[in-house]
């Protein structure tokens, strides 16, 4: 199987010239350069998302977040893009946006903080700010975190899966061990167990956020296991949803009001909605505020102070009056002050780790590292 | 693929070749007749010479992006912004280019380890898997030198675990093979995944780092495993990987266990009679290989994400086999291919933004190329 | 725990069944397809947008084997007509695939599809532990279990199928005849093809009722595999498909029981078990294979 040489050479001068063919289309078209925001009156604000743009979860809520900003602000430009993986091609996308003249980047996934925080000491002119992460001690005036509290509509979801289970076994399907996912499954079990103490959740990792054949195969397990409440932290939730509705058994959902797919089993989920919350981060750094203001730290919103981005989807047949009512109840203790993990919380070992009269902090719920009293599951 | 150089018989060395010399032409001497010869068996007529090769390939992979295009434009995208925006990411701006040489590195790497392993008639997909085991190695040794020696010597040792590590996780579809016949495509294959799995287990249980605030990753590497920078994002690991190519040259092209490979791979048969031990031979191709695709891991860890994540590298493998195909297996060619192949990768990012299609969508255009290629390029090979 | 981890063998394995038996015919042939994996997933989009666009899933079903088969025909035409390595082909149609499915599958996702459900067999559903595993599943399932036997009878039985083998075994022969092996191994990759689409579209419209990116995540590598593992018989195809997903199956049972083993670990498993078993049948699959495809291996 001789090859000439030659025509290997030939082509790829070949390549090359083809991919000049299609560098002499394009125009010199770069933007301004990454002045202070708002000063040229010629904002630019990118937005980068760890997984699909529509993927009926996290990566939409965020998309829809950043696409009522480009509604609000009409003479801004906004920059999308999607399935920016959580290595250091986050950095070399960031560049690129700030290369096409961003002043302000929302990084929106956990794992975009570290590749974040080294992009916002590299370019001190552009805003970086991340979803979801803690960014400790680095004072940057650049650079900021924010979130919302998660586990407080889990937990009240929680309430609901409790009041509706008889087999007294939930199951949680979950992607990796984060700490958002320990809070969350924590406080749905606590939350569970507030209406039956005797509640367990089992819980199945399957090892990715957009797995729909293993989410349908560890769906099925846990059934098979017993449960009668199916819920989880995925990026992409039909699967779950319609496995609980396939089997006859209730569904709380995640991420996204699901309950469309399942008429008879939906219980109640929590959802995201970004819009005020983005629209005012990008206004305020138009306003060239930024810098020292709120959303400079590590900024987070409850229902304590009335302005949570996760809310409680709506509550399906199943959920009685009583329970809406225990619902509210456990809101307003938290609008009060209070926390789903308001002591005593107790880890897998029964191991006390919040006694009585102690809640945990913000920075303790988000580097959360075990399973609660009645988890069954592995944190490795 | 090209014939290796040393058993090529030197012009006019042997005069015995040229001598069925047709009876009545010019008395001319076995030299110059042996050129004649030479030339008109190398050169052929002109149809077939570089004009045509040169037509060939801008035919193919002007039709690859036609082709492309008009899958853009049945999403309702415009190709000429797409590719366009490609462009200006990937080649058009210093720091696009800066990001394809960076992306260059470790595909350059990966595809050498196609490329010595195909030389025996091997086919290594598990480069994927292997440069994740180079990265792990990397970091093993990392975090046991901490800071403990100088710069220099830490980055060499962690090269060279890496590199074992690599090499330790093709050992094992290459003793398959050898042992139990086992496909060395499938088996490596699967190992890919394994890796994987592997990977996310380090950085979520035993290597994780303390300090990360829930975040899964490891530790980061002590400075001294850090690979010096050029200029901005750009590493020393281009020209490791530039090094490792010719190296690869020399090594395939210019020594006898190279031309040995070539006969395993050529006719096996030929190479056990010639008394060659071919399975060895196969086997250290393949650990060859597999040390190269580890370097690819080490390069990427400590030149660019400095600490073990659960999703890097993603596709590395599998575009270094790519780029490897897309050079004929030739390890300077495949200088060219990797380059290539990064600027489409990384002009992904410009897709992305300017047209909102999944950034998934470039693999569209590396397999058009690819089949191009293989498909029209050449002229007609058997398999 | 055993009738469970059957159950969840059939129900997750039927999308391997279908290429395992795709890839067999293809290989019978003697050509070698790793675009399996990229047959797949455009069998599982085609299936999911024609299943909500035309509200039937069996014309879904249908489309996604269309689809498979289109991609195979480029495997077909680069490796038989153009001369190209069959292994490096496979491998870029895959790369096609996925490409062409994340392009064309972003506006899908999220979409409902009324999928196939479960369908118990009268009786048969109610005998123990095997009613359950065998004859409560989707209608593609029970077509999957028809089709191994049927492909068995096909290639061991029929004239068509001898001509078949032929091609794979002994290509000279057939040629002799007056056969093409060319246009029997254009037949065989194109309908294996169609069978492996057929698998996606399981996945998509009735194992998961979702189209996501990539969502195969090397399914069709798998199943190229398990030919081997299954001696390039259709028979023993089911085996080979209901091993790995039992595997699978296993762990999450294992983990649902609160197993303190970490997730990761035991997802490895499955892959490392086809690994383990194809390294001890290796010596005697290497007669069994089909002459023509020891040429690529």
């Amino acid at each position: 199987m001789h090859i000439s040489r030659t025509p290997i050479r030939a082509g790829l001068l070949a390549l090359i010239a083809a991919l000049a063919l299609v560098a002499g289309a394009c125009g010199d078209d770069n933007g301004g350069t990454a002045a202070d925001a708002g000063a040229d009156g010629d904002v630019t604000v990118g937005f980068i998302f760890v997984g699909p743009k529509d993927d009926f979860g996290y990566n939409q809520a965020a998309y829809e977040g950043s696409e009522a900003v480009a509604e609000a602000f009409p003479d801004i430009e906004v920059l999308q893009a999607e399935n920016v993986p959580e290595t250091a091609e986050a950095e070399a996308g960031m560049q690129n946006m700030i290369d096409q003249g961003a002043d302000l980047i929302f990084a929106t996934s956990f794992g975009h903080l570290e590749f974040a925080a080294n992009m916002a000491e590299q370019n001190p002119d552009v805003v970086f700010v991340h979803q979801g992460g803690l960014k400790d001690d680095l004072e940057l005036d650049n650079l900021g975190t924010f979130f919302g509290t998660v586990y407080e509509p889990v937990y009240t979801a929680g309430i609901a899966a409790g009041a509706a289970s008889e087999t007294g076994k939930v199951g949680y399907v979950y992607a990796f061990p984060i700490p958002q996912t320990l809070a969350n499954i924590n406080a749905f079990t606590l939350g569970a167990q507030s209406v039956n103490p005797e509640i367990e959740t089992i819980t199945v990792a399957t090892g990715g956020w957009c797995d729909p054949a293993q989410q349908a195969q560890a769906a099925q397990s846990l059934i098979d296991e017993g449960v009668d409440v199916l819920t989880q932290h995925q990026d992409c939730t039909k699967t779950i949803v319609e496995a609980a509705e396939q089997a006859g058994i209730y569904s709380v959902g995640y991420h996204a009001d699901a309950s469309s797919l399942a008429p008879e089993g939906w219980l109640t989920g929590s959802e995201w909605d970004w819009a005020d919350l983005y629209v005012d981060i990008v206004q305020t750094v138009i306003d060239g505020d930024f810098v020292g203001s709120a959303y400079n730290g590590d900024f987070r919103v409850g229902l304590q102070t009335g302005d949570n981005p996760f809310v409680q989807s709506t509550f399906g047949p199943a959920v009685s009056e009583e329970t809406q009512a225990l619902i509210d109840e456990a809101r307003q203790s938290f609008i009060d002050g209070g926390s789903p993990f308001s002591g005593p919380v107790s880890d897998q070992g029964g191991v006390v780790v919040w006694a009585e009269g102690e809640q945990p902090t913000y920075d303790e719920v988000e580097t959360m590292d075990f399973f609660v009293e009645g988890v069954v599951g592995s944190t490795n | 693929m090209s014939l290796p150089a040393p058993p090529r018989p030197g012009h006019g060395a042997d005069p015995a070749p040229s001598a069925p010399v047709r009876e009545g032409a010019e008395p001319s001497g076995p030299d110059l007749a042996t050129t004649a010869v030479d030339a008109a068996v190398d050169a052929a007529p002109w149809w077939r010479g570089p004009a045509l090769g040169v037509a060939r390939w801008s035919a193919a992979l002007g039709a690859a992006v036609v082709v492309y295009s008009a899958f853009l434009l049945a999403r309702g995208a415009d190709p000429v912004l797409a590719l366009t925006a490609m462009w200006d990411s990937a080649l058009g701006n210093p720091t696009g280019f800066g990001e394809t040489l960076v992306r260059t590195a470790p595909l350059l790497l990966a595809a050498l380890a196609v490329v010595v392993p195909a030389r025996a008639g091997l086919f290594n997909i598990g480069g994927e898997g292997q440069v994740l085991l180079g990265a792990i190695g990397a970091g093993w040794m990392a975090f046991r030198l901490g800071d403990s020696l100088p710069g220099g010597f830490t980055i060499v040792l962690v090269a060279l675990a890496g590199a074992a590590a690599g090499l330790a996780w093709a050992a094992v579809p290459a003793l398959l093979r050898l042992l139990t016949g086992t496909s060395e495509a499938i088996s490596s294959l699967l190992l890919n995944y394994v890796a994987g799995f592997l990977l996310t287990w380090l950085v979520f249980s035993p290597w994780k780092d303390p300090s990360s605030l829930g975040q899964a990753y490891s530790q980061r590497l002590d400075p001294n495993a850090s690979l010096p920078v050029l200029w901005s994002r750009v590493h020393i690991g281009i020209i490791v990987a530039l090094v490792a190519a010719g190296a690869v040259w020399f090594l395939l092209n210019r020594t006898t266990w190279g031309f040995r490979l070539s006969v395993v791979g050529g006719n096996s048969e030929a190479a056990r009679r010639a008394g060659f031990r071919v399975s060895a031979l196969a086997v250290v191709a393949m650990l060859v290989g597999g040390a190269l695709a580890g370097l690819a891991g080490v390069v990427e860890v400590t030149g660019v994400e400095g600490r073990l994540r659960p999703d890097m590298m993603a596709g590395f493998g599998y575009i270094g086999f790519l780029a490897s195909w897309l050079s004929r297996h030739h390890p300077l060619k495949a200088v060219a291919a990797s380059f290539a192949l990064a600027a489409i990768a990384v002009g992904g990012f410009g897709l992305k933004i300017s047209t909102g299609l999944s950034g998934a969508a470039v693999n569209v255009l590396m397999a058009l190329v690819l089949l191009a290629v293989l498909g029209f390029a050449q002229r007609k090979e058997a398999t | 725990m055993i009738e469970q981890v059957l159950y969840g063998a059939v129900r997750g394995g039927t999308s391997l069944l279908f290429p395992v038996l795709g890839e067999t015919i293809a290989e019978r042939a003697g050509v070698i397809n790793l675009g399996t994996e990229g047959s797949m997933l455009a069998g599982a989009l085609t299936a999911y947008i024609v299943g909500v666009q035309t509200g039937s899933v069996w014309l879904g079903a249908l489309a996604g084997a269309g689809a498979g088969a289109s991609l195979a025909l480029v495997h077909a035409f680069m490796v038989l007509t153009r001369g190209a390595n069959q292994i490096a082909t496979g491998l870029v149609v895959t790369f096609l695939g996925i490409g062409l499915t994340a392009l064309f599958g972003q506006e899908w996702v999220g979409v409902g599809v009324n999928g196939f459900g479960a369908v118990a067999i009268p009786v048969l559903s109610q005998i123990p532990v095997v009613g359950r595993v065998l004859f409560d599943q989707d209608p593609l399932t029970y077509l999957s279990l028809l089709a191994a036997p049927a492909i068995w009878w096909l290639l061991f039985r029929s004239r068509a199928g001898l001509r078949l083998r032929a091609a794979g075994e002994r290509p000279d022969v057939l040629l002799a005849h007056g056969g093409s092996p060319t246009l029997v191994r254009y037949v065989a990759v194109v309908a294996g093809g169609a069978l492996a689409g057929l698998g996606g579209a399981q996945l998509s419209t009735a194992f998961t009722r979702d189209w996501s990116e990539g969502m195969t995540v090397g399914r069709g590598f798998v199943a190229v595999a398990l030919v081997i593992f299954a001696a390039w018989n259709p028979l023993r195809a089911i085996g080979g498909a209901y091993l790995f997903s039992g595997a699978i199956a296993l762990q999450l049972q294992l983990q649902a029981r609160g197993w303190e083993l970490s997730p990761y670990l035991l997802q490895a498993a499955p892959y490392l078990l086809v690994i383990a078993v194809l390294a001890v049948l290796s010596r005697r699959r290497a007669h069994q294979a089909p002459e023509a495809l020891a040429k690529v291996f």
